[in-house]
């Protein structure tokens, strides 16, 4: 039986039989030296770390149906055999791509720079941004925040931060397939974001096309500080109102638990008798998986109505929706964009489904697997899932991501002029419902 | 014959001879010492009801809480886990009505396998009532928990899946259960490790139950343990909730 274990044992043999041989002596200690270069020993580190991970954690006792023992034997010589980090990570890229299944990617160090930018902190401008034909476009403002103060407009483009040019990082992050909307409107809120109290200098293009130059003091996030075990702290914020007879809900994400759940129930309460009610989860990452449940506890009034179905490698957990004593039977609309995801496309895709919710927008993130981002030995990122999810129509969202009934994009022309198109089409099919 | 082999075929022999010299005891008897060696059944009898408290902690998650349990005869109980983050999940039986409650997935009432198995959990002084809570009980070997060795006995509920629970043939206590938990979510298998038995008027109790289901582990320590309380009437009834769930369903009939 083949052992796995660093330094590797082929490796060592050959090293010392090579050491033995007087008149290769020198060779072979160069050879030797060579294998066990601090450089290969990271890419062998990584390589087992991968191989090693899946091996234990997968959802599948046999990951992808694959003979993962019989996997390792054939892309540990490659491994052993690569002449660069870049050699290496396509090695295992390539092993990672035998699984034909998504959220399991490797992300070099540089992309990984790429996304989370140079700053670090928390301090925001109360920007909110989305790529929109390749330009990082102002699509909300946070109510107070510094940049409503400086006069920033919704569809204003981010031309560039502190002197840095947007653009190149745009452009090289769209053209990396395994970098999807999530973490590119993640990259382009990295470089909008620092320490608190401390400014960027924010250069705009306007509505008239003009460049447009703002100081932006940095600070606090909208919303509250909400903790969650080992997860570091997080502003979230609930928002609740009514456009004219029509509830509206949005949330940044599915957390602060107990604030959040309360505002959702609390709004579905107070609308009971509503035309329409709307759940806006664009730019929503998702969190706690078990709140959609919750929350579409007051939607659904059938008992035993299920969103999907999560299997993990010792259990399959059912998505089910408890009915609450009083239940929202109007109408329900859920906006959606592609940084809508995880427990967002939980939510969205289980009440689309269930022909409980009409979802507009445009397609979520494909992301709903509840995965785990490490580094590996040699700087890497390696992405891994742990659980498969299935949505009660009998599709993986993983991958495929929430499609919406229908398809509205924003445009910066549309933000110029005051609209969101999204919202607009959501509030006509309700108005049109009633 | 090689070393390896005479080792083995003492330790068959050795083994045989266990099985020959020391019959298993029957599951009754094992369940019955289990009684006695927790306190003895007049203990147990004396005991009326229970307040306990104690942590919640899941350790690779970050999360702590403060729990505490009422529980009464004949099978009334309500528990409430007040963690961080997550806020209060109550839970309670009264009545013959099972219920949960929990900030993230509402209020619920538990049916089928999950309300039969909240009644055995629910049951005062069960380990008093096995008879009535299982239809069978049987011993299905040993087994060595934690260098400890145990007798596995198999418990078949009247409805539901069968717990397997081991119990050290040294002391009598029991120290770990396999079950197939159910909740509204479905089946998880579940492993419960019980230790660090104390004694709370006259009775022995495991302080540290360590569970592990779905590739998770959590720790229920108990700090305290108080019997024969002056517990409020309305303790065990149900949240407004779950009262509004009930009529609910009571409309629909």
């Amino acid at each position: 039986m083949k052992t796995f274990k660093w330094p590797p044992m082929n490796a060592d043999k050959r090293g010392s039989k090579r050491i033995g041989l007087s008149v290769c002596g020198l060779v072979a200690v160069v050879l030797y030296g060579q294998a066990a270069s601090p450089e290969k020993q990271r890419q062998i580190a990584s390589f087992e770390k991968v191989w090693t991970t899946i091996r234990d954690k997968h959802w599948q006792k046999k990951p992808g149906g694959l003979d993962w023992l019989a996997i390792h034997a054939e892309f540990y010589p490659r491994i052993e055999a690569a002449k660069s980090d870049e050699e290496a990570l396509a090695v295992m890229r390539e092993m990672l791509g035998r699984l034909k299944q998504t959220h399991f990617g490797i992300f070099p160090a540089a992309v990984y720079n790429d996304v989370e930018g140079e700053g670090g902190g928390d301090g925001s401008t109360g920007i909110e941004t989305r790529v929109l034909e390749g330009k990082a476009v102002v699509t909300d403002l946070d109510p107070g925040s510094a940049a409503e103060k400086a006069g920033v407009k919704r569809g204003w483009v981010v031309e560039s931060v502190n002197g840095k040019p947007l653009a190149p990082v745009i452009e090289k992050l769209k053209s990396d397939p395994e970098i999807h909307e999530l973490a590119l409107e993640r990259a382009v809120r990295s470089r909008l974001m620092g320490l608190t109290g401390n400014a960027i200098k924010v250069v705009f293009l306007d509505g008239a096309k003009a460049q447009v130059t703002r100081d932006l003091m940095l600070g606090q996030e909208r919303g509250q500080t909400a903790r969650f075990g080992n997860l570091p702290p997080m502003r979230v914020f609930f928002e609740s109102k009514k456009f004219g007879n029509t509830g509206y809900v949005r949330f940044n994400m599915f957390l602060d638990l107990v604030r959040v759940m309360n505002g959702f129930g609390s709004a579905v309460e107070n609308c009971m008798h509503c035309d329409g009610f709307i759940i806006d989860l664009r730019g929503n990452p998702g969190g706690i998986g078990g709140m959609a449940m919750g929350m579409a506890g007051w939607l659904v009034d059938k008992p035993d109505e299920r969103l999907g179905t999560m299997y993990m490698r010792d259990a399959t957990l059912n998505f089910v929706i408890t009915p609450r004593a009083e239940v929202f039977t109007g109408p329900v609309a859920v906006l959606m964009d592609g940084s809508s995801a995880s427990t967002s496309e939980i939510l969205a895709g289980g009440l689309k489904d269930l022909g409980r919710a009409r979802v507009f927008g445009t397609k979520s993130a494909a992301a709903a697997l509840p995965s785990i981002f490490e580094r590996l030995p040699n700087g890497d990122g390696f992405q891994y899932a742990t659980a498969n999810y299935i949505s009660e129509g009998g599709k993986a969202l993983e991958g495929l991501g929430v499609t919406p009934d229908v398809e509205v994009k924003l445009t910066r022309e549309g933000l110029l002029a005051g609209h969101d198109a999204v919202l607009d089409a959501a509030l006509e099919w309700i108005r049109k419902k009633k | 014959m090689t070393r390896r082999t005479i080792v083995a075929a003492v330790l068959g022999l050795a083994s045989f001879a266990f099985g020959q010299d020391e019959p298993l005891p029957k599951a009754e008897a094992i369940l019955d010492r289990y009684v006695e060696v927790t306190g003895g059944k007049a203990a147990y009898e004396k005991r009326k009801n229970e307040v306990a408290t104690g942590t919640f902690e899941f350790a690779a998650q970050g999360l702590k809480g403060a729990l505490t349990r009422y529980s009464a005869e004949p099978a009334e109980e309500y528990l409430v886990t007040d963690i961080e983050g997550v806020g209060k999940i109550e839970q309670g039986m009264h009545n013959g009505v099972a219920w949960d409650k929990n900030p993230m997935i509402g209020p619920r009432i538990k049916t089928g396998a999950e309300k039969m198995q909240a009644v055995r959990e629910s049951t005062f002084n069960s380990s008093l009532h096995w008879r009535d809570l299982y239809a069978k009980v049987e011993t299905a070997g040993t087994e060595t928990i934690d260098g400890d060795l145990c007798y596995k006995v198999v418990l078949t509920p009247k409805e539901g899946n069968p717990e397997t629970t081991y119990y050290s043939k040294k002391s009598g206590l029991a120290v770990k259960t396999m079950m197939v938990a159910v909740n509204q979510m479905g089946e998880v298998p579940s492993e419960v490790f019980a230790s660090d038995f104390k004694s709370f008027s006259g009775i022995m109790e495991p302080t540290k139950l360590i569970y592990k289901a779905a590739g998770q582990e959590f720790t229920l320590t108990i700090m305290d343990v108080k019997t024969n309380q002056p517990i409020p009437a309305d303790r065990f009834e149900p949240p407004a909730e779950i009262k509004a769930l009930m009529n609910k369903a009571a409309d629909k009939k």
